[in-house]
């Protein structure tokens, strides 16, 4: 695999501040790549040189092999950008402003038809085509700029923060969207506060802080790297004492702590601390059920991610 | 060969001006935006409006101030009408064309799509040449719904078709002029109200600060060559009146008086020669074509370094 995006010693300063110092990072085509870090860490003022904005201090940045200092406008051609704010046009419909930025893309007039009618079907907005853009929702409108980043069909999309100030559903829809996004072939570089999303559909993370990477890699790796033990809640119809002592025959279970008990009934909670891979802990659950343990509950700490975050950002301070 | 079995040579189109402007997205939006609902009629007869309202008033104010036993005369009444309609559209066109301009760059980046646009293929260049020649074509537009009432003051005679002609050209180029002031400053401010404000004080300085300045240049230079027990030498004479002459020519009331003054005097459109005190002669271009050309200069010199602003990135 190739890396699509690559950055190389990127600096940026702001004056006396270092908004970004010497950021090195690769991401290979086809991930979904999070890009997480504290307030202030730098992640817009990364995305904004990767798409030619701005220029960096020092340092090079390629994507899909163009630089963005030398060749900005193959750049511009090979990635769709959607910023952490959203430009309205007053008095513009939905598929006024689509075209229009079609256009901007260069697409012929004779196929921006079909491409906005594709686009508002994808995005889920074809029925609200004649309606002002300012009259959308945050949620449509954030769909609107999501689909605006693929009118010239671009290998790369550089998202900052496509989820923020989202509802639950909402931001559901896009999380959706971005993964089938990266199943037709894009390469989907964003940036977020919400580690849930992270957890949930990315293939690779890096985490900044102060401009700096603290650690990057498959979200496994890290895990296991940072945190060598993953929390597993289970929870049992009955038979607590045979589980425990299933638990403790599996190799890497470190701790078995029995967090809640129902009086009476053989009803309990546990949480396991556990070291392995994914694999290993559905082989966990496979032997529970083949001892005869009658488990009704079995799932990841879904803050895992921010225990992850929060010992990866940890280490930079001291 | 290879290359011969290709039966189309790779050649680049070449786009014509008119395809260039329809093809540029950036026209196209603002055209579309200005053109909808019913503004762009109202603006229209606004200015229809107000320049018939002005013409009449100037009639009868011009009639009934000059009646002697004879009447007024309709030619002179053709020429104070003409003349009138054609001062207030330059100071409509220095006000109006920058007010579609002044927000051009600025309003982007408070609409928060500079960044957008910047990201896109768009070259620097269709954005600024769409805005302004977007803009400029609206104010185009009100100057020829113009003309016909211009012609008015035609029928009543005194007025030549070369001083249409003329004064049509004085206007655009005030018009360009004032439209590139203001998309300069729009790309220079951040904010469209700081755009506005400077483009204004331009358009005042523009179109007042000379004349107010001749209020007290006049006087001097009448002092300067009536102090004079002989006449200056020539050199100093001529470089005298070519002073004067560029001071005209960067102001588009002056330009305008000045240009009638060579029609009436000397039935001459295009220049005239001048005699010094020693008898010798210099010719001396009608104000309007140094004045077209400062307009232009001025136009391309102010769309080139607002294109290099826009193309430069964000470094601070
Ligand atoms: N235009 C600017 N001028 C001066 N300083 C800036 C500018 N833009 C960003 N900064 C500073 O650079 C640092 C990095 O900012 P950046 O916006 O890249 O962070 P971020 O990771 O995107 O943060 P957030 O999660 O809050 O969006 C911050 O300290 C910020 O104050
Ligand atoms: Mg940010």
């Amino acid at each position: 695999m190739t890396p699509i995006i690559e950055i190389k010693d990127l600096v940026k300063t702001y004056g006396k501040l270092t908004a970004v110092s010497g950021l090195s990072l690769q991401v290979q085509s086809g991930a979904i790549f999070g890009f997480v870090g504290p307030n202030g860490a730098g992640k817009t003022t990364t995305m904004r040189i990767l798409t030619t904005l701005m220029a960096p201090t020092s340092g090079e940045a390629y994507v899909a092999g163009y630089s963005v200092i030398k060749n900005p406008r193959d750049v511009r051609r090979a990635i769709g950008y959607m910023p952490d704010f959203f430009g309205v046009y007053d008095d513009m419909t939905v598929w006024e402003y689509l075209d229009f930025f079609g256009a901007c893309y260069e697409i012929p007039e004779a196929k921006r038809p079909a491409i906005n009618q594709d686009l508002l079907e994808l995005v889920d907005l074809a029925h609200r085509r004649d309606d002002r853009v300012e009259a959308l929702s945050r949620g449509m409108k954030q769909r609107l700029a999501l689909a605006r980043t693929l009118a010239h069909d671009p290998q790369v999309l550089i998202l900052d923060e496509p989820a923020s100030g989202l509802d639950p559903r909402a931001r559901i829809e896009i999380r959706e969207l971005l993964v089938e996004l990266a199943r037709m072939g894009k390469t989907i570089f964003f940036s977020t506060h919400i580690l849930a999303d992270v957890a949930e559909i990315c293939t690779d993370v890096g985490i900044v802080e102060a401009g700096k990477l603290v650690a990057v890699g498959k979200l496994e790796d890290m895990q296991r790297r940072l945190m060598p033990h993953r929390r597993i809640h289970v929870t049992l119809l009955d038979k607590l004492t045979e589980a425990r002592a299933a638990l403790a025959a599996v190799e890497g279970v470190a701790e078995v702590e029995v967090v809640e008990q129902v009086e009476g009934a053989g009803r309990a909670r546990l949480v396991v601390e556990y070291a392995g891979d994914d694999a290993a802990v559905s082989a966990i659950l496979a032997w529970l059920v083949a001892q005869g343990i009658p488990v009704v509950h079995f799932s990841e700490d879904v803050r895992d991610m921010e225990e992850v975050f929060m010992r990866a950002t940890k280490g930079i301070v001291s | 060969m290879t290359e011969s079995a290709l039966p189309i040579p790779d050649k680049k189109p070449r786009l014509s001006f008119r395809e260039r402007l329809t093809r540029n997205p950036v026209v196209i939006k603002e055209l579309r935006g200005r053109m909808r609902g019913n503004r762009a009629f109202v603006v229209l007869t606004a200015h229809l409006g107000l320049i018939s309202l002005f013409a009449v008033l100037l009639y009868f104010a011009y009639t009934a101030s000059s009646g002697n036993v004879y009447g007024p005369s309709s030619q002179i009444a053709g020429k104070v009408v003409f003349g009138g309609i054609v001062g207030i559209e330059l100071l409509i066109v220095s006000f109006v064309a920058p007010a579609f301009t002044a927000g051009a760059i600025s309003g982007e980046r408070e609409r928060q799509t500079y960044e957008l646009l910047r990201t896109t293929l768009l070259p620097a260049r269709s954005l600024v040449l769409g805005k302004l020649v977007s803009a400029l074509s609206f104010v185009v537009l009100l100057l020829f719904a113009a003309i016909p009432l211009k012609s008015l003051a035609f029928l009543l005679g005194g007025v030549a078709p070369e001083e249409v002609a003329i004064s049509l050209v004085i206007l655009v180029a005030t018009t360009m002029v004032s439209g590139a002031v203001g998309i300069f400053f729009s790309a220079i401010m951040r904010r469209t109200l700081g755009a506005s404000v400077l483009t204004y004080v331009f358009a005042l300085v523009f179109v007042l600060g000379l004349p107010l300045l001749m209020i007290v240049l006049i006087p001097a230079y009448q002092y300067f060559f009536y102090s004079y027990s002989s006449s200056p030498g020539p050199v100093l004479e001529a470089a005298l009146i070519y002073g004067f002459g560029l001071l005209v020519a960067v102001n588009p009331l002056a330009t305008a008086v000045f240009t009638e003054v060579f029609l009436i005097e000397d039935h001459s459109a295009f220049g005239r020669a001048y005699a010094l005190s020693n008898g010798s002669a210099i010719p001396l271009p009608s104000p309007w074509i140094p004045y077209t050309l400062f307009c232009l200069f001025l136009s391309l010199v102010l769309v080139l370094v607002t294109i290099q602003i826009v193309k430069r990135k964000e470094t601070s």
